[in-house]
């Protein structure tokens, strides 16, 4: 087979950002996608999509990135975004509890839309916390969280797309 | 001295209305008529387009700035919930500005071959060149049906399963998941208002989508689409999914897929 064919052979994955308004999908994917942080508000309206090819256990996956705006709560997203989806993040700020405080009935809803089982769940925005401050939000939150990240200062921000993309070959 | 485009334009309409008058008038007239709706759609949705989205584009932040800032100051739940009310009455239009970007992305370079097409220059070349009836000739060119772009778009993911291209170089990924989200979203918030997504005219493109159960089709093209090329289209569109519905495995093999795209549509 030609390389052509190969390329065009690359699994594609749609994958799906959720959270509140506000607690940084928009500058995860950025960083993602780009390696660039804006301090900007980066204004989200309706649904972004952007593309990234990974490679996760020797294989190159093609992930179509959709970044959906409003708080997950509001039930005017169109359901249709939330289907096709092979993996999805629900991102919380950790610095704003009213960001996570719904996290279970959220991700029961985006469950529910996405037919998904598992939601990989990111705190975001770590870097306005310490440790200590860290490990309160932990506890509190009543799900296990996959990963805290900073979109800002880059960490786990690769990471949390590559847990992404397990649960999009599972 | 530099002429505007439109006093180039008038001139271009001139010179072929005098080229065709003996000849072919009938069909002329048709096409210019046709021309011209195209036009008169354009001015209707120009204002629209300019004035609103640009200003809104333009004065997002004065707009809806501060409240956007004070829900994430302030962070106080009431106000995101209101801030994404005041969005949402404006995403249609957001919407709408999509669609646009994206389509003058593909259709930019196409547009420039016809522009270049239909120059007096050209047109006189080719007048001078050959004999009188030539104008025939330039005015088939001028307005010839082409399909500049194919895609064959997974309905719920949006990923792409397979296209054809004449010669852009846009990301077909990036289109197939923009044009999904687009499409999804003008269903969702427009079904009541009867605005759908299935034609939508920029300029000289056009682009058609078909949908299917699994899949959706998207056609743009160029040139004047006659009620008999439609037909025929519309037939090989047809014919098109049939084959793919039928075997399935086309959807994850995109050269078989592109393959298929080309015996059916381009070279039938
Ligand atoms: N300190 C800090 N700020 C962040 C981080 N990620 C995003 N932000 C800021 O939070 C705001 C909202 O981010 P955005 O990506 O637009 O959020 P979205 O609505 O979820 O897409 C912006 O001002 C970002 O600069 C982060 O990791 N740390
Ligand atoms: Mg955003």
């Amino acid at each position: 087979m030609n390389l052509k064919n190969q390329l065009e052979l690359m699994i594609a994955k749609k994958v799906l950002l959720v959270g509140n308004f506000g607690v940084g999908k928009t500058s995860l994917i950025r960083r993602f996608v780009l390696n660039e942080f804006s301090e900007d508000y980066i204004s989200t309206i309706g649904v972004r999509v952007s593309k990234k090819v990974v490679t996760y256990k020797n294989e190159a996956i093609k992930l179509m990135i959709w970044d959906v705006a409003g708080t997950n709560a509001d039930e005017k997203i169109p359901k249709a975004y939330f289907l096709g989806a092979s993996a999805a993040m629900f991102v919380f700020d950790v610095s704003r509890e009213e960001t996570y405080v719904t996290l279970e009935d959220n991700l029961k809803m985006v469950k529910e839309l996405s037919g998904l089982e598992k939601i990989t769940i990111v705190g975001n925005k770590k870097d306005l916390l310490s440790k200590e401050e860290l490990e309160v939000v932990v506890d509190k939150v009543s799900l296990q969280i996959d990963l805290l990240t900073s979109a800002k200062e880059d960490e786990n921000v690769e990471d949390a797309f590559m847990e992404l993309t397990a649960q999009t070959l599972k | 001295m530099k002429k505007s485009t439109t006093d180039n334009k008038d001139k271009r309409f001139e010179l072929l209305r005098d080229l065709l008058l003996t000849e072919d008038r009938e069909k002329f007239d048709s096409l210019r008529k046709e021309f011209i709706l195209n036009e008169k759609l354009q001015e209707k949705v120009s204002p629209f387009v300019d004035e609103k989205i640009l200003d809104l584009r333009e004065n997002f932040p004065k707009y809806f700035g501060d409240k956007v800032t004070d829900a994430i100051k302030i962070q106080i739940r009431e106000s995101q919930d209101e801030v994404v009310e005041a969005l949402y009455p404006i995403m249609g239009k957001m919407v709408k500005k999509f669609i646009v970007a994206e389509i003058t992305k593909l259709s930019d370079s196409i547009n420039k071959t016809i522009k270049e097409k239909f120059s007096v220059q050209e047109i006189l070349k080719r007048f001078f060149k050959g004999k009188r009836n030539d104008a025939g000739a330039v005015l088939e060119e001028v307005f010839e049906f082409v399909i500049e772009e194919v895609f064959v778009i997974e309905k719920e993911s949006g990923l792409l399963s397979g296209s054809y291209s004449r010669g852009s170089n846009v990301d077909k990924d990036m289109v197939s998941g923009m044009l999904t989200a687009i499409k999804s979203f003008a269903e969702d918030a427009f079904s009541k208002e009867g605005q759908d997504l299935e034609n939508i005219k920029f300029e000289t493109f056009q682009l058609s989508i078909r949908n299917f159960k699994t899949i959706y089709i998207a056609i743009a093209t160029t040139g004047v689409l006659t009620q008999e090329i439609k037909e025929k289209l519309s037939d090989d569109i047809s014919n098109l999914a049939e084959i793919i519905l039928r075997d399935r495995t086309y959807l994850s093999e995109e050269y078989r897929l592109n393959e298929i795209i080309i015996r059916e549509l381009i070279e039938s």
